[in-house]
């Protein structure tokens, strides 16, 4: 599996730098090797114009400054195809399909913002110099965490915000005071949260164990998987089970979403 | 009954507590909210913000012990550089640190420091919400247990919790006291009782001569590390040497998730096994394969007789105690005519065997381990409150270590000695030790050690105006008394002139009256919080509430209009999942999560309002 890392890695480089053809081939090498990988799937996705709404391409590949919406904001406008026919013209328009007020989708012009040397002369205004020349290292870094970064928002942008967080996190062990990261990082994480409590039912709810106890041994579990089933006794719920497992709350919520999906658990 | 204010019992154990009252004449245990008559003694925030409680603090113990204050019963009403908090540092995997005043004990406990009392009123509160949930209205009057050895600080400090959790402590009283109250109640008993009580943190022994209902605890003694918890820890390591042999060396106790799920799993076995003679301890993905392989699974059968060879030595421990504190009261096993055993630990066989053995008879069987101190609490609580001729109970105390003076040379001068009855006085003569030595300084002491320094001090004054003469001339003559409320008077008098000073040793928990007051405050203002919470919720419900409806009777004509287009779809797909969370929100009683969610439900209604408009308008075509 780490060589679908690897290659997931590389294609989302392909892809970032704009060489459409060498990502498109990664991710197919990926779903050869992974079928159900939903990584690759989403960049295919993507590639193939799934979203062209969001990410407008060019011949050269990906435009530079792809509107990619903020944390926050909601999703950028995705205009469905009017019904066959064409719209009633009396049918009221949903708020989500012209997008609240405050969402709206900032593009940044590449050669925008403050044109800092047409004013220093006048404010005084001078840049900082950095203590120590960046090494080679250092920059080769700076250029992945930029790669990835731009990934993790793509990503975000489709709704993938598993995958995004993964990107997001392996960020943060790069530079663990990335602002940018780490606001997506928090999105991400309530999102995913909200999307696996949303599973679980009220949190108010008992899950019970919905196999015979002997069966649990067949199962294809991790430890931490293996610690909160064995909190389940038909008494906590799951407010408490999230109190009692002492992971990160997202953890907690995808194990038990995944023991409800897997039938292993019901509310 | 039913119409006066209800009195609860509380046995205020190291590992778990217990709630009882009597109704209809009958004493009887308050099951918890949980329905389990123990709830542990233990308190934790966990890693989600979430104070605990109980079992639900004890199962999240260990993967969460820096956050977990277990055994506050330890340090309740002990000085801040004592031995016995020292030994407790060792152990205790929560912080400690010094109180303000460098003297009592504080815990820190997710960045907050809090007092020992606080501590224990977080436990009795617990209790007391249990209570009043089972009676169905305010319960506010109690009466608290205290192991037979506590001192005057460390029963004043329970009383102080009490007060924290919003408990008129009626009254404090000995735990052996207390079980043999329950075992006499409706009974004539007079004779010798020896209650052994091994819990999951202490192990109690106390002999008590019962007369015409009159309780007197005549000896203890015990070993304050000595419990039920020793016995899971040798299970734990059973388990744990089983599982490294079969697993190429893997040590459980590194990974605190596996060793939590084993706590859980040795106590339960050790549990089992006193009523049946082999347990499975069945532990499916317990730990970690390592890379790219399966979790482990642990499996094992433990039989009774393993389980008594493991902990051959505690039960031997037991009964050396034992045998020492009847030698220190000076009474000989056949003497004694009855054993109650108190405590979980109790139960097992071995121990049962190891008192009948030792005692040259049965142990009496006719009252509950668990729950017969909570009990005779209620007991003694009932009898303050609803006394009936003829069924009073007198309870005699008596004074649980020696109490003295220091004397020249640094050594300590027991003036009444420990297991006195109270109420009780004393008077030794002393004289200076300098020539023309006009002052004396008396520092009262209360321990066991000869020397003064180990043991606590109570407090001191100085004699002044003595009569200048030759050493050994001046007779002082000092008294102690003991009031049946525990105050210690104290006074010095020069004899030959009458010169005399005094005073009143009163307990002190550690919490001044300043910090009491402002605990107590800080509850007020946390009460008025929540209320404002509540009330904020409410309304937001209550606006909620009413768009929901809104939008469920519009839900059939936007069912309609959907039915007709696939326009607005997946909008509709979005605006079901906000519900799901408004609803959520709304179950959980979370008011911010509710309020989040506000602007949401109402683009929601508007979207649905607009649909519905759609269809009914093209219905109408």
């Amino acid at each position: 599996m780490s060589d679908v890392s690897e290659l997931i890695d590389r294609g989302i480089k392909a892809y970032v730098a704009g060489k459409v053809g060498e990502a498109l081939r990664t991710f197919q090498e990926v779903l050869e090797r992974d079928p159900g990988n939903p990584r690759a799937r989403s960049y295919l996705l993507l590639i193939h114009g799934g979203a062209a709404g969001l990410v407008p391409e060019t011949s050269g590949g990906r435009a530079n400054g792809g509107a990619i919406p903020l944390p926050g904001a909601a999703p950028a406008a995705i205009r469905l195809p009017a019904p066959a026919g064409g719209a009633p013209e009396d049918f009221a328009p949903s708020p989500w399909d012209e997008g609240p007020a405050a969402a709206a989708t900032f593009v940044l012009d590449p050669e925008g913002g403050l044109d800092l040397d047409a004013v220093a002369e006048k404010s005084d205004l001078r840049p900082l110099v950095p203590a120590r020349e960046p090494t080679a290292v250092q920059l080769q870094g700076k250029k992945e965490v930029d790669v990835w970064m731009q990934a993790a928002k793509e990503l975000f942008a489709l709704g993938d915000f598993t995958g995004s967080l993964e990107l997001i996190e392996k960020i943060l062990q790069a530079d663990p005071d990335h602002g940018e990261a780490r606001e997506y990082l928090r999105q991400n994480e309530s999102t995913l949260i909200a999307m696996y409590e949303s599973k679980l039912g009220p949190l108010a709810g008992i899950p019970r164990l919905a196999i015979k106890p002997e069966e649990v041994m067949w199962l294809n579990l991790d430890h931490r998987a293996g610690f909160l089933l064995a909190q389940i006794d038909g008494a906590v719920d799951y407010e408490a089970l999230f109190a009692l497992s002492g992971l990160p709350r997202l953890d907690t919520a995808r194990i038990l979403a995944n023991l409800i999906a897997d039938g292993v658990v019901t509310s | 009954m039913s119409d006066q204010e209800p009195v609860i019992g509380i046995d205020l154990g190291t590992t778990n507590s217990v709630v009882a009252t009597v109704r209809d004449g009958v004493p009887r245990v308050i099951p918890n909210r949980n329905g389990q008559p123990l709830t542990p003694s233990i308190v934790a925030i966990a890693k989600n913000g979430k104070r605990l409680v109980g079992a639900l603090a004890k199962r999240q113990a260990i993967t969460n012990a820096e956050n977990t204050v277990h055994a506050a019963k330890r340090l309740i009403g002990r000085r801040w550089g004592s031995k016995e908090v020292e030994d407790a540092r060792k152990v205790l995997p929560y912080t400690l640190r010094a109180g303000p005043d460098g003297n009592d004990v504080r815990v820190e406990l997710a960045g907050r420091s809090y007092s020992i009392p606080e501590m224990s009123a977080m436990v009795l509160a617990e209790l007391k919400a249990d209570a009043e949930a089972w009676f169905g209205r305010p319960v506010t009057k109690a009466v608290i247990t205290v192991p037979a050895y506590f001192n005057d600080g460390q029963r004043h400090a329970t009383k102080d919790a009490g007060r924290i959790a919003g408990l008129e402590v009626l009254r404090i009283i000995n735990e052996p006291t207390s079980a043999a109250l329950a075992y006499g109640f409706g009974k004539q008993v007079e004779r010798k009782v020896v209650v052994f009580d091994l819990g999951g943190g202490t192990f109690d022994v106390s002999i008590l001569d019962i007369g015409k209902s009159v309780y007197d605890v005549v000896g203890v003694g015990g070993d304050t590390y000595l419990g039920g918890e020793d016995f899971d820890r040798r299970v734990i390591d059973w388990l744990t040497f089983g599982f490294a042999k079969e697993n190429g060396g893997i040590d459980l106790r590194g990974d605190k998730m596996a060793l939590q799920r084993l706590r859980d799993a040795a106590e339960k076995g050790k549990v089992e096994l006193s009523a049946v003679s082999s347990a499975a301890v069945h532990l499916p993905f317990l730990m970690g394969g390592g890379e790219g392989k399966p979790a482990l699974h642990l499996d094992r059968q433990l039989s009774r007789e393993q389980l008594e060879e493991l902990t051959k030595d505690l039960v031997d421990r037991c009964i050396a105690v034992t045998e020492r504190t009847l030698k220190d009261a000076g009474v000989r096993p056949a003497q004694v005519g009855e054993v109650i055993l108190v405590g979980g630990m109790t139960r097992m066989p071995r121990v049962q065997r190891a008192v009948k053995e030792y005692f040259g008879r049965e142990p009496c069987r006719g009252v509950h381990p668990e729950e017969v101190v909570a009990l005779g609490a209620a007991i003694q609580g009932h009898a303050l409150t609803a006394p009936q001729a003829g069924s009073e109970v007198l309870l005699l105390d008596v004074t649980p270590q020696n109490l003295g003076i220091m004397v020249v040379g640094g050594y300590f001068q027991t003036i009444i000695g420990r297991n006195t009855t109270v109420p009780t006085s004393e008077t030794h003569l002393f004289t200076t030790v300098q020539d023309n030595q006009t002052s004396v300084r008396i520092a009262v002491l209360q321990g066991a050690s000869d020397r003064a320094v180990d043991n606590e001090l109570l407090g001191e004054f100085v004699l002044e105006g003595i009569r200048p003469a030759r050493r050994g001339e001046v007779e002082i003559e000092v008294s102690f008394d003991i009031s049946a409320d525990g105050i210690v008077g104290v006074s010095a008098r020069d004899v030959s002139t009458g010169q005399q000073q005094s005073i009143t040793v009163t307990a002190t928990s550690g919490l001044t009256e300043d910090e009491m007051k402002r605990i107590l405050d800080e509850q007020i203002d946390e009460l008025l919080e929540k209320k404002q919470t509540t009330r904020e919720f409410d309304l937001r419900k209550q606006r909620t509430q009413t768009t929901l409806e809104e939008i469920e009777a519009l839900r059939p004509a936007v069912q309609e209009a959907l039915e007709r287009t696939r326009f607005g779809k997946d909008a509709v797909q979005k605006a079901e999942g906000v519900l799901a969370r408004v609803k959520q929100a709304m179950d959980a009683r979370d008011a911010a999560a509710l309020s989040e969610q506000e602007e949401s439900l109402e683009r929601t209604l508007q979207l649905f309002k607009g649909l519905a408009g759609a269809g009914r308008g093209q219905g109408g075509r």
